[in-house]
């Protein structure tokens, strides 16, 4: 699979070349500029938020300086005038970290484009297009967004780039996603490639794929929009790399790969339990946050900085922690401080650049941002006949009611039934409709998933309950997949606020569908097969043939017709005796 | 219409009715059984149907609403209360009944005017055939489902009784309305026509031109009904064809596999994707071979070919339910007086028994427990299919069997054989 | 002519009885010959991706401390009200960094109340995505009301334990339920959103749960061997091949005997694997809760508890790395349980028989039934008895279809020669009288079902056993009021064969052992029939045989088997009934006493001169 999907990209990588080139050699050389950015975050339960930020930017007219000309050929391919693609793994804990990034997709790969068309035959097929080239590009299933998982969004999402009214008729919104691809390393290398410094100094030489995919939570995208300032427009491709580590998992990978019992000596034990320290120990909790360094978490210093990256005074990493926690860096690196008590520093040219913090105990209070919405969506009822989603989303502030919109896009074999959507609010608020706008796309059978938007409102301080039935289909024994029996993933929902352009994900969740017998074919073909034998053979034996007295015939024909009556309560036995068979 | 029946219709309507209300929650799970309501006929996707309808998206332009458009149009122009909607279904039922009173009263599953048969003496009083229906839990189970079946059967068994009183047009129309609401229906038409033509043929003796023509006039209305019902509903969609697909397409084409105790779903799960259409082919057109063979040979006996035919399409129709069978044995009951001569009843009655007790069982083996897998459901609908199948062809050599002896009175009660 | 023509002749009807005797002894040879080697087969692990016991296991050293400590925790708070057991817990699974809920829920069954607390953490996988998730349980109070201490304190270790690896591919859910009997209920309703009022539903869920491992494990002593509970509600069974993995991993990674069934001494002989046999099917047939693990099954979730017994040299470290080895091996799993049986019969840890082996035994059981009613049909089509029911025949009854063809066909079977005129009268079998008493005798065995499951009193006992002890009689009084003919008696005994026969055979596919049983006590009713009035005593005998196998003489019969009180038994039954969703209860009263009734009603019609009728008509 994986092998075929390379194929393709190879083919598909090579056609833009071709047709790309003869644009693309008249263009002169221009002024490059190249932004990269990474800030390192505390989060409670001693985890790191480290947020990497490479920006990329280009005119139209010439953008192969460091603008990775391949993404420029398959943009100019497939006329995406704006593109947003996410990588993600893991699921972000709000109720711990706060308010998440928004920048994050749903687990697994999620793909949003503004594609340039007359029609929407012409979007998909230019969709098509984007897809295969950048399954290539990433090695991702890309490929594998095809009409059944592809949907367009209503109101879900805004162009972030600055198109023209004139431009904006003409574009169309495409938004697919594959909740099952695990993203890996093979993914981060091509990633890694597109920027100018391809991971081997600066910031971007911190990316290893060990550390990288040992994260808590870890999520890549790439943005690539039109930004226009006072009539220049540039096309600016901006990729980021978000990651929670945690900091004990990764000290102790350090020390040994598995997580062998501490000994003794080293636990540290309440000593204030009534039973002592003998041979038993209540272990401490809360204990401070532990040290860590750059190189302990990434397995290795930030290798001097990117030549290319823009030459300014504003510094590449950033430390966002308490004011109070002590930091440490390497030599001849420049500290600024923020009034924030945000801490940046600029890389030395060449030497490693390492940030160390030491232990802190108590632990230090950290201040987390309340996200303005919790999402939280389940399957109720169990069975592979039919069920029901509920999504709980409960909105934390205590003044203001929050409005937000709710995109749901479920697989075709997953059959909703929109007359049974129900939201209740708790505590209940009579006269509230939290139901603003509602906008839905029924399933085609093999063709076309459901597409559920919805736009929602929650009073302050209160939970909204959605919930709808569904009916789940059995599907030919050629469409389930080999692991058949774990399930289909349904992709996550996607829940926007337009006013702040703020975005989070519910889980993806695990559908079972009935299954067949795959090693029936022949069997039931047959079975069945010779039930309608049996009803055309009685019936039209009775009407074209004749009766006559048994005594009439010579024993011979009665001896026929025994024997039929024989052979015909044989085959009645036996396709009776199946059932029993199969037992 | 006797006492009996009277009081037959209202036991019927007082025991749907306190079904409906005693048991509040039966009815949706009854619409959720498989063996119940099919894709085709399920009450729920019909609210489903009519909730996107009424909130202006096109019903068919999914893959969940099946039905036929004036459904909608019906069920949008009710008042939305449960009690309403049951009543529909209830008087629908009773409908039904009397047609097949109707029908008994008439005796012409006893004598035709082309044949009497000999056992004429022992068929059953009219309202019997009206118990037959009416008390059949299959029946009972999918009115409570709310089936739509049960509005299909109704204009069936309508056009049957006044194809029986001989008025041909309203016979035609029911039929065509029938047809319209789940095209299989659309095969007893030549049945029916040579039943209504027989009809008025003795009542007005002569009069009636030969048989082609008044076959070619009946066809030729029944055409137009349906170009009248289509007609309509591409108005009521609002002026798109799509309802075609999405209707009498998912019927040929049977793009949704739920399971039902029909043959189908299973075979076309497993079957191989090369030789699908060719499949679905020879599945449809298996049904159309009967209709030929049977009017042809039962030509005396035009109920009792319609009787077979509803009884054939029952098994094998794309998405049959148990409301198909329901109808079936009832019409069958009009032939009571044939059953001394079938040979395999009892067998076939047992089998039936096991099949829908056992069939619930493994469904909930399979698809909730986990512990046993499709092909014991498939298995029961396989016997379920045979049972039908031999009761089928059972009450084809009676009745057959009957004509013979008619012909040769003296062979009645001796062995026979078939050359 | 409507049977076979071997059955046509008159012969045949002589031989049906002994023909299903014959079903009846072929069927309980059948069974008793399952535990020899020829019949019965090795377990063995089909499910490749389990790999069970292939993993080194490292809970131990200062992990031990740790579960001491916690030991200390829950011992201290053996006596303190459960509010401050939840906190307690929560406060240890929050110091560990885990996500907790809580959740309280209250039942009410048979007029008394169970409620109580549960609480439980999940560990989310790292990189995870909340699509999987497996349990691993422990009640705080097991089954025998002892205070799970070491269980307990052992899962929360755990949960330590496995915080600290990122190898998880599913999320663990760690639960401790107040009780052992409604709390696990209450939880695993309440994360399929299909919970009671009562209950309170959950806080936090994760995603589809794959499997559930439960820990009884109260002592503070070195124990010997692990005891493997499996059955589920209503006699479903998890996955054998969970069953395997764990006997396997205890087996052959950490050398601990694993035994079942309460069977400590089991040395592998014939008599041996036969009481395992029964004992399984024993507590299939009664359908009830073994352990918490039981009532996950009916959700699809497969569910083992493992149980400490004996004195011996194993302490808590094995048991951690028995179940680190098997939360390995669940993690492993790439899909739901599927591979292997769902439907076995367990002879030894090691030792089963499959469904296709075993289904015979129960089928021919209950299609003895079906053969006396057929030959009971044939009977009483035979004999030309004019009724005054003449014309209803066909009745309105639910069942006409089903009968009608019947009517006709044993009928005509009797004489097929005959000119149709005489048919007639052949035929009228007074159909009304027999289903009605049919129908009427089912209906009224909600009633049992209703009171018992009401108000499981222990008087009830007594007072239902006098009642069904006196309700033939007067039945078969209220009979006599409709005139009945020895025809109408033959036809109520073959109706209630025929529907018994059919829910047995149905019954024996959904819990074998449950129609195994009930087939088995219901024997005598294929033989009891209306005596002469020469043969009072024969009919007294039957009478007494009836009586001693009646339902509640069975009810009787468990009480001793589970060494408890009626009244236990029967407060467990209507708990079952409204917590676990039992169907028992509902067998027992709607199948098999009205075929115990109608049996008792033909008994006692020997003394109402039905018999000399039947003479005479001879």
């Amino acid at each position: 699979m994986k092998l075929l999907r390379r194929l393709i990209a190879v083919v598909l990588v090579a056609s833009s070349l071709l047709s790309a080139t003869t644009a693309t050699d008249s263009t002169a050389k221009g002024p490059t500029d190249y932004d990269e950015h990474l800030s390192l975050k505390t989060l409670p339960g001693n985890a790191v938020l480290a947020s990497f930020s490479f920006v990329t930017n280009g005119t139209f007219d010439n953008h192969h300086s460091v603008f990775p000309r391949s993404l420029a050929q398959i943009l100019e391919h497939s006329h995406a005038r704006e593109l947003h693609l996410k990588f993600s793994l893991g699921r972000w804990d709000s109720e711990l970290w706060g308010t998440p990034i928004g920048k994050a997709g749903g687990t697994g790969v999620e793909l949003w484009a503004w594609v340039e068309a007359d029609d929407d035959a012409g979007a998909d097929k230019q969709w098509r297009t984007l897809t295969n080239a950048l399954s290539g590009l990433f090695c991702a299933s890309l490929n594998f967004i095809d009409g059944t998982r592809t949907i367009r969004p209503v109101m879900s999402f805004a162009p972030e780039g600055h198109h023209s009214e004139k431009e904006m008729e003409r574009l169309h919104l495409l938004h697919g996603s594959l909740p099952r691809e695990p993203v890996c390393t093979e993914n981060l290398t091509p990633f890694l490639k597109l920027l100018p410094c391809k991971g081997r100094a600066g910031i971007s030489s911190l990316l290893d794929g060990h550390k990288l995919f040992d994260a808590q939570w870890q999520s890549m995208s790439v943005v690539i929009k039109p930004v226009c300032d006072n009539g220049r427009c540039r096309l600016q491709v901006e990729q980021t790399v978000d990651m929670v580590l945690d900091i004990e998992r990764s000290l102790q990978r350090r020390d040994s790969p598995v997580p062998k019992p501490l000994p003794v000596e080293r636990l540290n034990c309440d000593t204030s339990k009534f039973y002592g320290t003998g041979d038993s120990c209540f272990p401490q909790t809360n204990l401070g946050d532990l040290p860590w360094s750059l190189s302990e978490i990434f397995g290795r210093p930030i290798k001097g900085v990117c030549p290319l990256a823009r030459p300014s005074r504003e510094a590449h990493v950033c430390a966002i922690v308490p004011a109070e926690r002590s930091i440490f860096v390497s030599q001849n690196s420049v500290e600024i401080k923020y009034p924030d008590g945000t801490r940046c520093f600029v890389l030395p040219d060449t030497a490693d650049f390492d940030v160390i913090l030491p232990q802190q105990s108590p632990a230090l209070p950290l201040r987390l941002e309340l996200p303005p919405l919790y999402a939280s969506r389940s399957f109720t009822g169990h069975g592979q006949e039919r069920g029901g989603v509920q999504a709980v989303l409960r909105n934390p502030s205590l003044t203001e009611t929050v409005d937000f919109v709710y995109l749901e896009s479920l697989p075709w074999f997953m059959k909703p039934y929109l007359h049974t959507l129900r939201t209740t609010l708790s505590p209940a608020s009579p006269g509230f409709e939290p139901i603003q706008d509602l906008f839905y796309r029924p399933v085609l059978d093999r063709a076309r998933g459901a597409h559920l938007e919805a736009a929602l409102r929650i009073p302050p301080n209160s939970t909204l309950t959605l919930s709808y039935d569904f009916d789940k289909s059995v599907l030919r024994y050629t469409e389930y997949p080999p692991d058949a029996n774990r399930g289909f993933d349904v992709a996550a929902a996607v829940i926007t606020i337009p006013k702040t352009g703020f975005a989070i994900r519910t889980t993806s969740l695990l559908l079972s569908l009935p299954t067949p017998d795959f090693s029936m074919p022949y069997n039931v073909i047959i079975l069945s097969s010779t039930v309608i034998a049996l009803a055309f053979g009685s019936v039209f034996n009775l009407l074209v043939r004749r009766f006559v007295g048994a005594d009439e015939v010579s024993p011979r024909t009665q001896r026929l017709e025994e024997f039929k009556e024989r052979l015909l309560a044989a085959i009645l036995r036996r396709t009776r005796g199946e059932k029993k068979k199969m037992e | 219409m006797d006492r009996r029946s009277i009081s037959l219709v209202v036991f019927a309507v007082t025991l749907r009715l306190f079904l409906f209300t005693a048991f509040p929650a039966l009815p949706d799970l009854l619409t959720n059984r498989v063996e119940i309501s099919t894709p085709v006929t399920s009450f729920k996707r019909l609210q489903e149907g009519l909730f996107l309808y009424t909130h202006g998206v096109s019903p068919y332009d999914g893959g969940i609403f099946h039905q036929a458009p004036l459904l909608l149009a019906f069920f949008s122009n009710i008042p939305k209360s449960s009690l309403v909607t049951n009543l529909i279904y209830i008087f629908a039922d009773v409908q039904s009944a009397l047609a097949l009173i109707d029908i008994a009263a008439s005796g012409v599953s006893a004598s035709t005017p082309l044949h009497t048969s000999s056992r004429k003496g022992n068929s059953l009083p009219p309202w019997t055939a009206g118990a037959a229906f009416l008390l059949n839990p299959f029946t009972i189970a999918t009115c409570l489902s709310r089936s739509t079946l049960v509005f299909t059967n109704t204009a069936i068994l309508t056009s049957i009784a006044k194809a029986v009183r001989g008025d041909s047009i309203p016979a035609i129309l029911a039929l065509a309305m029938s047809s319209y609401l789940s095209l299989y229906p659309v095969l007893i038409l030549p049945a029916l026509v040579l039943l209504s033509y027989d009809m008025q043929s003795t009542t007005r003796k002569g009069k009636l031109g030969p048989l082609l023509n008044y076959a070619l006039t009946q066809t030729g209305l029944f055409l137009g009904a349906i170009a009248g019902l289509l007609g309509l509903s591409y108005v009521i969609t609002g002026g798109s064809w799509e309802f075609l697909y999405s209707t009498y397409g998912v019927h040929l084409l049977l793009p949704d596999l739920t399971p039902n105790v029909g043959l189908w779903w299973y075979f076309f799960i497993e079957m191989f994707d090369s030789f699908r259409e060719f499949f679905l082919c020879v599945f449809q057109l298996h049904l159309l071979i009967y209709v030929g063979g049977l009017c042809i040979r039962i030509r005396k006996q035009p109920l009792f070919v319609i009787t077979t035919i509803l009884g054939i399409s029952a098994i094998f129709k794309s998405y049959p339910s148990i409301g198909d069978t329901a109808l079936y044995l009832s019409l069958l009951s009009l032939y009571r007086h044939l059953f001394p001569l079938m040979r395999y009843t009892f067998f076939a009655t047992s089998t039936l028994l096991y099949a829908s007790l056992l069939g619930p069982a493994f469904y909930y083996l399979w698809i909730y427990a986990g512990s046993g897998n499709a092909n014991f459901f498939y298995a029961i609908t396989l016997v379920w299919c045979l049972a039908i199948t031999v009761i089928v062809a059972d009450a084809l050599f009676a009745v057959l069997r009957d004509e013979w002896e008619t012909e040769r009175p003296e062979m009645r009660g001796k062995d026979i054989v078939q050359i | 002519m409507a049977l076979p023509r071997p059955l046509r002749s008159a012969k045949i009807l002589k031989f049906l009885p002994f023909l299903s005797i014959l079903c009846v002894l072929v069927g309980v040879t059948w069974l008793l010959l399952l535990p020899l080697d020829e019949y019965s087969r090795n377990t063995y692990i089909s499910e490749n991706a389990l790999l069970p016991g292939g993993v080194h296991t490292y809970f131990s050293g200062s992990e031990q401390n740790v579960f001491r400590a916690y030991r200390h925790e829950v011992k201290a708070l053996q006596h303190a009200p459960i509010e401050q057991m939840i906190e307690t817990i929560e406060s240890i699974f929050k110091g560990q960094g885990l996500k907790v809920g809580t959740q309280k829920f209250r039942y009410e069954a048979g007029g008394k109340i169970y409620e109580g607390e549960n609480v439980y953490a999940v560990l989310e996988a790292p990189r995870g995505d909340a699509t999987e998730a497996v349990v691993l349980a422990a009640p705080w109070i097991n089954g025998d009301d002892q205070l799970n201490q070491s269980g307990v304190a052992l899962v929360m270790a755990l949960a330590r334990y496995f915080k600290r690896w990122s190898l998880w591919s599913k999320d663990v859910i760690f639960l401790i339920t107040s009780d052992a009997r409604a709390g696990p209920q209450a939880w695993v309703d309440a994360y399929h959103d299909t919970h009671t009022p009562g209950v309170a539903s959950l806080p936090l869920t994760s995603g589809a749960l794959q499997g559930v491992v439960v820990l009884d494990y109260p002592t503070t002593n070195p124990w010997d061997r692990i005891h493997v509970l499996y059955d589920g509600i209503n006699g479903q069974l998890p996955n054998l091949d969970l069953f395997n993995t764990a006997v396997h991993i205890s087996g052959h990674q950490m050398g601990v005997r694993a035994s079942l069934q309460e069977m400590f001494e089991h040395n592998d002989s014939y008599e041996d694997r036969l009481r395992t046999m029964l004992r399984g099917m024993v507590n299939q047939g009664l359908g009830h809760a073994t352990g918490p693990h039981s009532v996950f099954i009916p959700y699809h979730i497969d569910a083992v508890t493992l149980q400490v017994s004996g004195i011996g040299h194993h302490d808590e470290v094995t048991m951690g790395r028995i179940l680190e080895s098997l939360f390995r091996s669940l993690n492993n799993l790439l899909e739901h349980f599927h591979q292997s049986f769902f439907f076995y019969l367990l002879l030894a840890p090691r030792k089963f028989v499959s469904i296709g082996t075993y289904l015979p035994s129960a089928m021919l059981i209950a299609v003895n039934f079906t053969i006396t009613a057929i030959g009971l049909w044939i009977k009483s089509g035979k004999r030309s008895s004019v009724s005054s029911h003449g014309e209803d025949t066909p009745e309105p009854s639910s069942i006409t279809e089903e009968k009608k063809p019947l009517i006709q066909e044993a009928s005509s079977s009797a004489i097929p020669s005959n000119s149709s005129p005489i048919t007639v009268t052949e035929h009228s079998r007074s159909l009304l009288l027999p289903i009605s008493f049919i129908l009427a005798l089912h209906f009224l065995s909600f009633l049992p079902l209703y009171i018992f499951n009401t108000y499981p009193s222990p008087l009830l006992t007594p007072l239902f056993a006098l009642l069904s002890l006196l309700l033939p009689p007067v039945l078969s009084r209220l009979l006599h009021l409709f005139s009945p003919t020895a025809q109408d008696y033959e036809l109520i005994k073959c109706f209630s064969l025929l529907l018994l026969g059919l829910f047995l055979s149905a019954l024996a596919t959904l819990n074998f052992s449950l129609s195994f049983l009930v087939g088995l006590f219901s024997v005598p009713f294929s033989f009891v029939a209306p005596q002469p009035s020469g043969r009072r005593w024969v009919a007294l005998l039957m009478g007494a045989a009836l009586q001693v196998l009646a339902p509640t003489t069975a009810l009787l019969g468990v009480a001793v088997y589970m060494r408890e009180g009626v009244e236990r038994i029967l407060l467990e039954a209507a708990f079952g009934w409204r917590v676990w969703g039992m169907w028992t209860q509902v067998v027992v009263w709607c199948v098999w006493w009205p075929a115990w009734v109608a049996a008792g009603v033909g008994v006692v019609s020997s003394w109402c001169g039905v018999a000399e009728d039947k003479e005479k008509s001879r």
